[in-house]
């Protein structure tokens, strides 16, 4: 059973770096300890069961055999569980639950010409020289995931990631979306269009005018660092 | 439905990374337990008031491991027969006190020394005062039954009567209380102990993500963060973000860094000291050290200590 519930934990760790799913729950930084991880504790499992079969050889009625306790097979059914039922996160949803808020940039980037910037570096450049007159005209070519917004139109957004999903921060830019149409939470959109400025509760913001929109599908590496 | 899904996904984003420090943990335990058989060199730790916590704290830097990959060292330093001054010392100061969180508080906050002094600071200090909290408790109200009785295996019999160690020979002598000299356990041993420990902690591990998982999928986390401004909500607000969302210490300061600007410095501090100490995730791993009452004076007393040196911060520095 040890070596059992030690292999489960191991193949749910490579398998989780092997599928790609880590791109959708932890910061890049760590993918490579945990497919290390796994490959250690799969050797672990493999040496207890060689260790057991030798065992097994010598004397074979092993008499101090011990009680299995009943929370590692709560554990192993998680980690079937984990195993089976990829995660499938609403980043809308997620998003709702935090705060849209930037912490002061701690790396200097250079600024890059306007179509090849992202999302991310848009809101950051935004956040650090927020005068509209400066982007109106630029064309933008984004994409992001809806994120509705209470009392106003809703944002394409992208998740900023640090560590894991957990501590995901949204950012996200306002768009002018056509009349009529109003796009659906969490899809994801690629936009093109251009910078424009409006007025909202009195201040003048920036605003991106979609001249096409397109619906794609989530990225493969939907988190941004 | 959303919610549900959510919260699953953040269940094993927490637990996908927690396990790989985990195993770390268990593995530096395991080597030491491989090295230093029968751990005489624990006993031979300070068991002085302020020295041994303070000892303890310094082990961190030589056993780096984070908040969940040092409880199973610090289970290891107690079941060895180490001062619990020493053993507590180095399980609540040294999830801050290692090269790889410090390192990373650096790279979060290059422009912020006061807080690269007063994190590892303030985690010094409430290390020690927790362990002395803490040694208030007799040992058989304070540890785990399981641990405690490995402990007096180790524990020499001067200090352990018969009846508490249940093994050993009436009328021994054992003045000197020397130690017995313990043979280094074969590889497989140190295996199957290490493999056991792994999955226990494991168990709990899930058990805690899972908790954290839910509270945060379920509770706005712009209300935690509302109350940002004003010196004392805000600390509180940010000690109960600190225990709902358990990230591990050597990455808590890239978390921060996305509200530090929102909060006051009291609060960013009291951030980084509670974390490492208590969480949600934490309390389940906690089970192999302490009873219940333990984890809740704990608990309770690093919350109050926190709440008073954040608020002592905002004091100096608002």
């Amino acid at each position: 059973m040890r070596a059992f519930a030690l292999g489960l934990w191991g193949a749910v760790l490579l398998q989780s770096s092997l599928s790609g799913r880590l791109d959708l729950l932890l910061s890049g930084v760590f993918h490579p300890l945990v497919a290390l991880s796994g490959v250690a504790l799969l050797l672990l499992a493999g040496l207890l069961l060689a260790e057991l079969a030798l065992r097994g050889q010598e004397s074979p009625a092993p008499s101090r055999r011990q009680a299995i306790p009943k929370i590692w097979w709560l554990s192993a059914a998680v980690a079937l569980l984990v195993l089976a039922i990829p995660p499938n996160p609403s980043f809308s949803t997620l998003a709702a639950n935090r705060p849209a808020e930037l912490g002061d940039e701690t790396e200097l980037s250079f600024v890059l010409p306007p179509a090849q910037r992202s999302l991310t570096d848009w809101v950051r450049l935004l956040r650090s020289q927020p005068d509209p007159s400066l982007y109106a005209g630029d064309p933008v070519r984004i994409s992001g995931f809806v994120l509705p917004q209470p009392g106003e139109p809703p944002q394409l957004a992208r998740l900023l990631v640090r560590c894991c999903l957990a501590d995901a921060t949204p950012v996200g830019l306002p768009v002018r979306w056509p009349a009529g149409r109003p796009p659906r939470a969490d899809q994801w959109l690629a936009l093109e269009g251009t910078m424009a400025i409006e007025e909202r509760n009195g201040q003048s913001r920036s605003v991106v005018v979609p001249q096409r929109i397109t619906p794609i599908a989530r990225p493969k590496r939907p988190l941004e660092p | 439905m959303a919610q549900l899904a959510t919260a699953w996904a953040i269940f094993q984003g927490l637990l996908l990374e927690a396990l790989p420090f985990l195993l770390i943990g268990v593995g530096i335990a395991s080597l030491a337990r491989w090295l230093a058989p029968g751990g005489a060199w624990l006993r031979q730790l300070p068991g002085h008031p302020l020295l041994g916590p303070l000892t303890g704290a310094a082990l961190g830097f030589a056993l780096p491991a984070c908040e969940c990959g040092n409880v199973p060292v610090a289970r290891r330093l107690l079941a060895g027969g180490a001062p619990v001054g020493t053993a507590l010392g180095f399980l609540f100061a040294a999830p801050v006190l290692n090269p790889i969180v410090l390192a990373s508080t650096w790279a979060a906050f290059p422009n912020q020394p006061w807080l690269l002094a007063a994190r590892p600071g303030a985690a010094l200090l409430l290390s020690v005062l927790l362990a002395t909290v803490l040694r208030l408790l007799p040992e058989a109200e304070l540890l785990d039954p399981v641990l405690l009785e490995e402990r007096r295996l180790s524990q020499p019999l001067a200090q352990v009567g018969l009846l508490e160690r249940r093994s050993g020979l009436v009328g021994a002598i054992d003045a000197k209380a020397q130690p017995l000299k313990v043979a280094r356990p074969p590889l497989q041993e140190v295996l199957q102990h290490g493999s056991r420990e792994f999955l226990d902690l494991a168990a709990l591990l899930v058990l805690g993500c899972a908790i954290a998982a839910t509270v945060q999928t379920l509770l706005p986390r712009s209300w935690l963060l509302a109350v940002g401004g004003a010196p004392t909500i805000s600390v509180l607000s940010l000690m109960l973000l600190a225990v709902v969302v358990s990230v591990c210490s050597s990455v808590d300061a890239f978390l921060a860094l996305g509200f530090a600007a929102q909060v006051t410095p009291g609060a960013l501090l009291a951030f980084l000291v509670l974390g490492p100490v208590v969480d949600l995730k934490l309390l389940g791993l906690f089970r192999v050290l302490f009873k219940p009452k333990a984890i809740a004076l704990t608990s309770a007393a690093a919350a109050v200590a926190v709440l008073v040196l954040g608020q002592w911060v905002n004091l100096l520095r608002l």
